[in-house]
């Protein structure tokens, strides 16, 4: 890891306020070229909010977004996906009526009109993930977990730089989270794809971060290698109170 | 796929020698079809392809027709070109509306509303419009009927005929050619789930305006046949919002987002209405309504029945795969 390089992904102190609510106050953090980092925090605290500002969704208050030497802060989600971040959702949102194949060809289909290179692409992301089989099924028909992995091959199908996962790995059983660890550390291997993902599920959090940030109401309170950050006491706190501590 | 070309190929054959065993009837109710299956396919591709519903399509028919047959009536500009005037005026017409809507995020059915508003107050500024005759109609110069005269398209029903299944199947191939391409593909995703494929990489709002682009374009075609083939026009026929409804049965009764639904809508629903008319005059009754009655119930079945439209159940019966899909 070359610390020292300028990051791919930089947030510096971003924020966000819905009225009285700051869901995600002076926020920062970065994503060096190959790195797997992990948000992590417990409910509301503001993570999903982070990944929407990143991705294009939402427009920051305040702050800077520099990705690959551009401040991307305030551009259209799909200007954010051709400059090379793919995100998925953290409520699926499938396109029904298309197959898997279709909803993965809509991904591949970025920055080209060429048929062939969509489905290429589509084919490539779809085998990573283990839902070539399934390829020919409506997407209306799949299981949530297959859901959750149609999710993140249409991302993929995009080619992107950066990954941004949103609990990819939430309701899936211990097996599957296994696989899709596999997957994304195939990926981060073999295509040097840089991921950031927020996870609950602890499990693939250690077997794939190389770095946490914690996000509690909206503010980072700790960052640094998974044991690291799991045992520093704010964030046990976070999680926890401050009851239980005492 | 092949079994449908070939299939497909079949049609085409038995329509262009069809004319052969029609009487003139049987001809106006084919041209009919045709032109059905030629309005339902444009008005599919918003619709259908990207879920962007208009009820005010009678606007391009209007539009594209005025526009073609006053350059020809006041100017003796031959349909050809007019045809290209309508299509421009027609797409910054559908420009402006989608511009309007999608800037501003007016979806659904405030969209819809936006579009019956346009096509209302179109009709109501022609009917002012004198230089096209205003509610008196306007009305195109009528030659001798057993002359073709392509470059004016003046000439008998079955010079229509042959026009409306060249516009009906150059329709059919470029929405079969455009699904299969990164247009379709887009306007899928924005119509399944517009903030999805934003983060696909979807352009939305250009995408959507790309498909009310293209469907007033192609509508505004049919306004020039319609046109040329009645030889006059009245904004309160026209334009009016039963037209706009008319235009949206064929492919909502034969399946909305296929290919083959505006046709077989088209096919079912003109030989119906047609039927029940016959049908009716044969049994001796005069009854205002009992046709548009019988017409609701048919329709109200078709829908309660078949709520996706005719075509995909027939496909799934005939073993046809899907119109499209990622396979060649």
């Amino acid at each position: 890891m070359t610390e020292t390089a300028n990051p791919m992904l930089e947030v510096v102190g971003v924020s966000k306020s819905f009225q009285a609510l700051r869901a995600v106050d002076n926020a920062s953090l970065h994503v060096h070229r190959g790195e797997i980092v992990a948000l992590i925090g417990p409910n509301g605290a503001g993570k999903t909010t982070l990944f929407n500002l990143v991705a294009g969704t939402l427009v920051p208050n305040e702050g800077r977004i520099v990705f690959l030497g551009s401040d991307i802060a305030g551009w259209r989600a799909d200007r954010v996906c051709a400059a090379g971040i793919g995100r998925t959702f953290q409520i699926v949102q499938p396109f029904a009526d298309m197959s898997v194949l279709e909803n993965a060809m809509v991904g591949g289909f970025r920055g080209t009109t060429d048929r062939r290179l969509a489905r290429r692409r589509a084919e490539m992301a779809l085998r990573a993930l283990e839902m070539w089989d399934q390829r020919e099924r409506p997407a209306s028909a799949l299981t949530l977990p297959d859901r959750k992995k149609l999710e993140v091959a249409r991302a993929l199908a995009t080619e992107p730089k950066l990954l941004l996962l949103d609990e990819v790995m939430a309701g899936l059983r211990p097996t599957e989270t296994d696989h899709m660890v596999e997957a994304f550390r195939r990926l981060n291997a073999e295509h040097g794809l840089t991921i950031l993902l927020i996870e609950h599920v602890m499990r693939a959090v250690m077997a794939l971060a190389q770095r946490v940030y914690v996000l509690h109401h909206g503010v980072i309170i700790s960052s640094g290698t998974p044991a690291e950050v799991t045992s520093d006491p704010k964030v046990l706190e976070s999680y926890l109170g401050t009851a239980e501590l005492h | 796929m092949n079994r449908s070309v070939v299939a497909l190929l079949v049609l085409l054959g038995i329509l262009l020698v069809l004319p052969l065993a029609l009487d003139r009837y049987l001809l106006s109710v084919m041209i009919l079809i045709l032109y059905f299956a030629y309005v339902g396919q444009a008005w599919n591709v918003m619709m259908g392809f990207c879920g962007q519903l208009s009820i005010g399509h009678a606007l391009f028919v209007g539009l594209g027709a005025y526009s073609a047959a006053a350059l020809f009536q006041h100017f003796s500009i031959v349909p050809w070109v007019g045809m290209i005037v309508a299509v421009v005026v027609c797409v910054v017409m559908a420009s402006f509306i989608g511009w309007l809507a999608f800037r501003f995020g007016i979806g659904g059915t405030y969209f819809a509303l936006l579009t019956i508003a346009f096509a209302e107050f179109t009709r109501i500024g022609f009917e002012h419009f004198g230089w096209v005759g205003g509610t008196g109609g306007f009305f195109l110069r009528v030659t001798q009927q057993d002359q073709v005269d392509l470059m004016q398209l003046r000439g008998p029903p079955i010079l229509f005929y042959y026009l409306a299944l060249a516009l009906a199947t150059l329709a059919f191939v470029v929405c079969w050619w455009m699904l299969r391409g990164r247009l379709g593909f887009y306007f899928r995703a924005i119509r399944d789930n517009e903030e999805a494929a934003r983060a696909a990489g979807v352009d939305v709002f250009r995408y959507k305006m790309y498909a009310v682009q293209i469907s007033g374009g192609m509508t505004a075609l049919a306004g020039v046949f319609f046109a040329f083939y009645y030889n006059n026009l009245f904004p309160d026929q026209v334009f009016h919002i039963s037209r706009s409804i008319e235009i949206i049965l064929a492919p909502i009764i034969g399946g909305i987002g296929t290919l083959f639904g505006p046709v077989l809508g088209a096919a079912v629903l003109t030989v119906a209405s047609e039927g029940i008319n016959q049908a009716l005059s044969m049994a001796g009754y005069e009854v205002p309504g009992v046709k548009q009655i019988l017409y609701g119930i048919a329709l109200g079945a078709a829908i309660m029945f078949m709520p996706n439209g005719i075509w995909p159940v027939i496909a799934r019966r005939l073993g046809f795969g899907r119109a499209y899909d990622g396979d060649d």
